[in-house]
């Protein structure tokens, strides 16, 4: 179980999270909704520990980790898919993935790790090394899922994971999500503004706006009771 | 070839792996926070101090060298502790750390000057003298450029397979490349970066006995012109770049000491320093230097 209870992030003046409580289920996945600049990015980030909390808590299992470093919370078994494909440009495929399993939790090891990635993403395989900054979007973005599930994670934190890919591709990165949260049993929670598409893959939604929760429930309840028009109309 | 030329080939190319060593001293702690110990120059010169000071004592020379190396060490912490990790902390990212490294620098070289006198105190041999030589294709080689060369080449060569081969290398590389990546991931980003100024600490340390060892003598200010032809190897080879500092280090060498030896000692900083302002204006990513790696 993932707690965030009264969250506030401020960057100097700007304050992107004012009082913003959550939970994610355990082994479930959770969407977080919300239009540019909503605070999405900041909530995970605040999660990781890489964003300035001015108030509130982050509970993990019931354990308060609001002072840990990132490092340290990485380390209880976090991963963080970052916005803005985030990857060591400069060091291959390979290279990338055996840095990500290195400081993971080492669940299996690195060559059957590796070989999961290949047969899931067989052009992970073919392209191991080359520099990942060479990859497509889409190549990179399977690389980042690849990355931080690598890590074998109990909790895991995507940043829009459909940002700027081809309807296609966005289709196999959902398709991976939504397998490896049922295979794994990994807390999920994914920020998205593609709305449908994340409240189809998770149990509950929330929607961000201006930092603060505007609405929240189960993702069907979300979906039936206002239209995906109206969902956007009102919140996104 | 004529005896001369080759002496100061063989010269150059031996001073020049040092300041190779120098180099890859200050990248080291610029991959990991884009900042550099100015007071780099003193830690060589506090080192190669205290070595000549503990063997005045009756110390055995090895247990002076790593005397010398352990108080350097000891050094690299204070500085990330009390220079570099404020100025990190502060955000908006502050410059603080140009004055407060360059400071420390000259504070060692005070407190130097104080305790061992500002006089230049003679640094014994220990690795031959300054007259032992092998004859090879009828060339004499001093054994005490040979061994420092072979010396700081092999520590490169070491530093280059650590960053290369392991995962703490790799990481230290990542740190450059992604710091916040690298803490998402759960890397050690706090320890790696102290280790990067321990471990540059080590090497300006090395690299002030070597110094010394061909130069025959230390005094205060004697880490200065040091770390100056380092960080010119440093900025030739591409910042960052070890293979890059070494060529570097070894073109800064070789130019220096032909130009001491054929034009004179006085032209040896006014060329190099045409050669890293030509250097950058042709290429300033530096020799060696990669550009970013990324599709538009
Ligand atoms: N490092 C920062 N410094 C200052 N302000 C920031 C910073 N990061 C985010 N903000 C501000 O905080 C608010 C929330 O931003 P955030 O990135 O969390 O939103 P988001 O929902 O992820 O948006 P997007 O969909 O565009 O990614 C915005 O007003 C943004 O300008
Ligand atoms: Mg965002």
């Amino acid at each position: 179980m993932l707690e965030v209870q009264d969250l506030h992030v401020g960057y100097g003046a700007v304050q992107a999270l004012q009082g913003v409580t959550l939970g994610a289920a355990a082994g479930g996945i959770t969407a977080v909704l919300g239009a540019n600049g909503a605070g999405k990015s900041s909530l995970l980030r605040a999660i990781s520990g890489i964003a300035p909390v001015t108030q509130g808590r982050i509970l993990l299992d019931g354990r308060d980790i609001t002072a840990l470093p990132a490092p340290a919370r990485a380390r209880l078994g976090l991963a963080h898919a970052m916005e803005g494909r985030r990857l060591f440009r400069q060091l291959t495929v390979e290279d990338n993935l055996r840095l990500a399993w290195s400081f993971g939790a080492r669940g299996v090891p690195l060559a059957e790790a590796i070989a999961e990635v290949h047969q899931r993403f067989p052009i992970l395989g073919q392209r191991a090394r080359t520099p990942a900054g060479l990859l497509s979007g889409g190549q990179q973005q399977m690389l980042i899922l690849s990355c931080a599930t690598i890590r074998s994670p109990r909790y895991l934190l995507l940043d829009e994971p459909s940002l700027g890919l081809a309807p296609i591709i966005v289709q196999q990165i959902y398709a991976f999500i939504t397998d490896y949260a049922r295979r794994s049993g990994t807390t999920v929670l994914i920020a998205e503004q593609m709305a449908t598409l994340a409240l189809k893959v998770s149990d509950r939604g929330y929607v961000l706006r201006r930092g603060r929760v505007v609405l929240e429930g189960r993702s069907e309840e979300l979906l039936a009771g206002g239209s995906e028009d109206k969902l956007a109309a009102n919140y996104l | 070839m004529d005896d001369f030329f080759f002496s100061l080939v063989l010269a150059g190319i031996s001073v020049g792996s040092v300041y190779a060593l120098i180099a890859i001293g200050l990248n080291l702690t610029f991959w990991t926070t884009r900042t550099l110990n100015f007071g780099q120059g003193s830690l060589m010169m506090l080192c190669a101090m205290l070595v000549v000071f503990l063997a005045s004592q009756g110390l055995a020379m090895a247990l002076a060298v790593i005397g010398g190396l352990l108080v350097v060490a000891a050094l690299g912490v204070f500085v990330e502790r009390f220079t570099i990790r404020p100025a990190l902390v502060a955000s908006g990212g502050s410059m603080g750390w140009v004055v407060s490294t360059l400071g420390f620098g000259i504070v060692l070289q005070g407190v130097a000057a104080k305790y061992f006198g500002s006089q230049a105190m003679a640094f014994p041999d220990v690795l031959f003298t300054t007259q032992d030589y092998v004859t090879v294709l009828g060339q004499h080689l001093s054994l005490q450029y040979l061994v420092v060369l072979a010396l700081s080449v092999s520590l490169i060569l070491l530093l280059e397979l650590f960053v290369r081969k392991t995962v703490w290398g790799q990481a230290v590389f990542a740190i450059s490349l992604d710091p916040e990546l690298a803490l998402v991931q759960g890397m050690p980003v706090r320890l790696i970066i102290l280790g990067s100024f321990v471990a540059s600490s080590l090497l300006a340390g090395v690299a002030g006995i070597l110094s010394a060892q061909i130069g025959g003598t230390v005094d205060p200010a004697f880490g200065f012109d040091l770390v100056l032809f380092g960080f010119v190897a440093a900025v030739l080879g591409g910042m960052g770049c070890s293979v890059g500092a070494l060529v570097g280090g070894l073109a800064v060498g070789l130019i220096s000491k032909l130009v001491g030896g054929y034009i004179s000692t006085a032209a040896e900083h006014a060329i190099a320093f045409a050669l890293l302002m030509a250097m950058l204006a042709l290429r300033p990513q530096g020799l060696l230097g990669r550009p970013e790696v990324s599709k538009a």
